[in-house]
């Protein structure tokens, strides 16, 4: 028998040993990916319910790549592409979002790279989960997040390279972060949060002007953005505080001083109950 | 912030996998397109490699060729596994698919490396070895590989690239544990247990918060065991009568059709205590009658917590002892029966009791105290001698002329 065999078998039986020894639970690893075989444009739909997700743009001539470590018995995989449609769904199939009291080391991830060279339209179904989204070379043409509790970031590191026809992003009761969505390239840029605390980082590449629609029911938005660009705040609040220093009332809104002369501006649309609205201006 | 540590997953779980299939991958940029130069120039590398390859095929053992059956068993049992041939068709200890050859796939090895140099029509499939597509080689439906890998070498795979990792085979159900005696009885033993615990919780609430209550349902069973018993069981009756009662009355007028929820919870809530409260009652009367206080021993609260504690062990101790004996099936059920029948009249008279005493609010009328006598008024030095004595009021004739 050659060592390589006998290693095989070895891990297997240790494998299946672990299987049997902890029936509750069964954790496998799914390392899939597709070969790219053109640039056409595809609509991808990732699921994931628990655990902790990363992703990032791949150079490798491939059309996604997706490590999944799962446990077998709550969740099942989900990896299917429709050629003809272009349709890639990808991550788990179900999953029960409950707390079972594991350890973290426990908890299951999916990590997915994505083409680069292919203009994306990207669904992000996400449950409870502690996301790490580095959209950076990506080329988005709409991008829509949906997450129930999170712990997520986001962020364009440099400039999508084809103009984002919609950002959408709505959370649960999350902590969230997105950096430099002015990379986005986008014009319609919608938050949407239940409970949580959002800090919208508005930096970045500014190619076209902005409307940014944030509604918060419970929560704390910060929003930076950056001092060379103008800003409009019309704001619906019930019991809600709005820090707006810098900006001063035009026509029942709020508006920044250089809202008439400055190159790209960004209309906020804010709404929120119990929940305070800051608008930063330091220019990070 | 927790997310910190995502980058470093990234950058070592998928390290292994991802680099090796990377690396491969960027050696030929335009993977999918065989470049005929490259392919040209490389001849004599592909042929020198099968030779190589067919001449390093792994000898095995009966041993290792039976637990790789086994192995690929399982892999035929796994959800994310592709369909594979018959174990007899699956290459023990590897293949070589040479340069301009096409084979019809799927084509399956295990324990030895799947080399592509030609095409397979179909899957190429590797159970706990590598499939390993060299440049020209092409895979028309998957590569798949169990406790393996999947590494491009310049060939193209139209398919998807599946490596699996971790436990292999069908999912796992989870298995009950066995309901052997020993379990039941100790399962019957802690419910049991669990509620003799509550019950005595409850009866030391009810006394703090609710003795006055409590008192005057037993006032109303004292004596009055029969005629509780039997409201009881007309009360029992009366229940559901009584409930589609009052959601009839609620839903003919139109704003209480709203109420009727919360009506059935208030009902339900209600009965609840009338039942708990009765049954605390005979409880401690039971608890009273079967070990009484002495007087100077307890104050009246505290002769009345170790009725009720005496009282509700009694109650709940017939049901202790039927789940003791959960593991001999007839004794246990003639003894749940007997806790079952001890246990409804008790909570039936009680319940009675409860009702004909509207929870303990109304108590049986006292006897009257009798009125003290004032005897300054006859102490007068009067002599009696030859004056009509008016008789002297006693206790007794007081009483009467009331």
């Amino acid at each position: 028998m050659t060592g390589r065999v006998r290693s095989v078998l070895a891990h297997a039986t240790a494998a299946s040993l672990a299987a049997s020894t902890a029936a509750a639970q069964s954790w496998r690893t799914l390392d899939v990916s597709r070969q790219l075989r053109d640039s056409a444009p595809a609509a991808v739909q990732v699921i994931y319910g628990t655990g902790k997700i990363g992703m990032r743009a791949t150079s490798n001539p491939l059309l996604y790549h997706m490590l999944l470590r799962y446990d077998a018995t709550r969740t099942q995989p989900r990896h299917v592409f429709d050629t003809a449609g272009r349709k890639l769904q990808i991550g788990v199939q179900k999953s029960e979002v409950r707390f079972t009291g594991r350890k973290d080391s426990d908890a299951g991830y999916l990590q997915l790279e994505l083409s680069k060279n292919t203009p994306l339209d990207l669904n992000l179904d996400l449950g409870a989960v502690e996301s790490d989204l580095d959209l950076t070379g990506l080329r988005l043409s709409r991008l829509r997040v949906e997450s129930g509790a999170s712990d997520g970031r986001l962020r364009f590191d440099s400039l999508n390279a084809t103009r984002m026809s919609m950002l959408e992003i709505s959370l649960g009761a999350a902590s969230f972060r997105g950096d430099r969505l002015a990379n986005a390239n986008a014009q319609d840029v919608r938050v949407d949060a239940g409970v949580g605390n959002v800090e919208l980082d508005l930096g970045g590449q500014w190619t076209q002007d902005m409307d940014l629609r944030v509604d918060i029911t419970l929560g704390v938005v910060t929003i930076h953005v950056p001092s060379d660009v103008g800003v409009r705040v019309s704001l619906q609040k019930t019991l809600a505080s709005f820090e707006h220093e810098g900006l001063i009332e035009r026509d029942g809104a709020w508006v920044s001083r250089n809202w008439d002369s400055a190159p790209h501006k960004v209309r906020i649309t804010a709404k929120t109950v119990f929940g305070k609205l800051t608008i930063d201006r330091t220019g990070r | 912030m927790r997310t910190a540590i995502l980058p470093l997953i990234l950058a070592v779980a998928a390290g292994p996998l991802t680099a090796r299939q990377a690396a491969a991958i960027q050696q030929r940029p335009t993977a999918g397109k065989p470049p005929a130069a490259e392919s040209a120039g490389k001849a004599a590398t592909p042929a020198s490699a099968v030779e190589a390859v067919d001449s390093a095929k792994a000898q095995l053992s009966k041993a290792a060729i039976d637990s790789l059956t086994e192995l690929v068993d399982r892999f035929r049992r796994d959800p994310e596994a592709v369909p594979i041939p018959a174990t007899a068709q699956v290459a023990m200890g590897g293949k070589t698919v040479p340069a301009g050859t096409e084979v019809p796939g799927p084509v399956a090895v295990a324990g030895g490396p799947l080399h592509v140099f030609g095409t397979v029509n179909g899957d190429a499939i590797a159970v706990g070895s590598d499939v390993i597509v060299h440049p020209g080689g092409r895979v028309t439906g998957n590569a798949v590989s169990a406790l393996g890998a999947v590494t491009l070498l310049g060939g193209s795979v139209n398919g998807e690239i599946r490596q699996l990792g971790g436990a292999l085979g069908a999912i796992p159900k989870p298995v009950a544990e066995a309901d052997t005696p020993a379990r039941s009885t100790r399962h019957a033993l802690a419910l049991s247990s669990s509620w003799l615990i509550i019950l005595v919780l409850m009866a030391i609430g009810v006394l703090l918060f609710a003795g006055d209550y409590l008192d005057g349902v037993v006032d109303s069973l004292e004596g009055r065991f029969g005629r509780s018993f039997w409201a009881g069981v007309a009360t029992q009756f009366a229940l559901a009568p009584v409930l589609a009662l009052l959601i009839v009355a609620l839903a003919v007028t139109i704003l209480g059709i709203l109420l009727i929820p919360f009506a059935i919870v208030a009902f339900v809530l209600a009965v609840a205590g009338l039942i708990t409260l009765g049954f605390l009652a005979i409880a401690r009367i039971t608890g009273e009658s079967v070990a009484p206080a002495a007087s100077k021993r307890y104050s009246a609260r505290g002769a009345a917590l170790r009725a009720l504690v005496v009282g509700v062990s009694i109650y709940m101790g017939l049901w202790v002892l039927a789940s003791a004996f959960a593991w001999a099936p007839m004794v246990g059920t003639v003894l749940r029966g007997i806790a079952v029948a001890i246990t409804w009249v008790a909570i039936t008279a009680g319940l009675g009791a409860a009702v004909l005493s509207r929870g303990g609010t109304r108590r049986s009328a006292p006897a009257a105290p009798l009125a003290a006598v004032n005897d300054i008024p006859w102490q007068t030095p009067t002599p009696v001698t030859g004056v009509v004595a008016a008789r002297r009021r006693t206790p007794s004739s007081s009483a009467r002329e009331r």
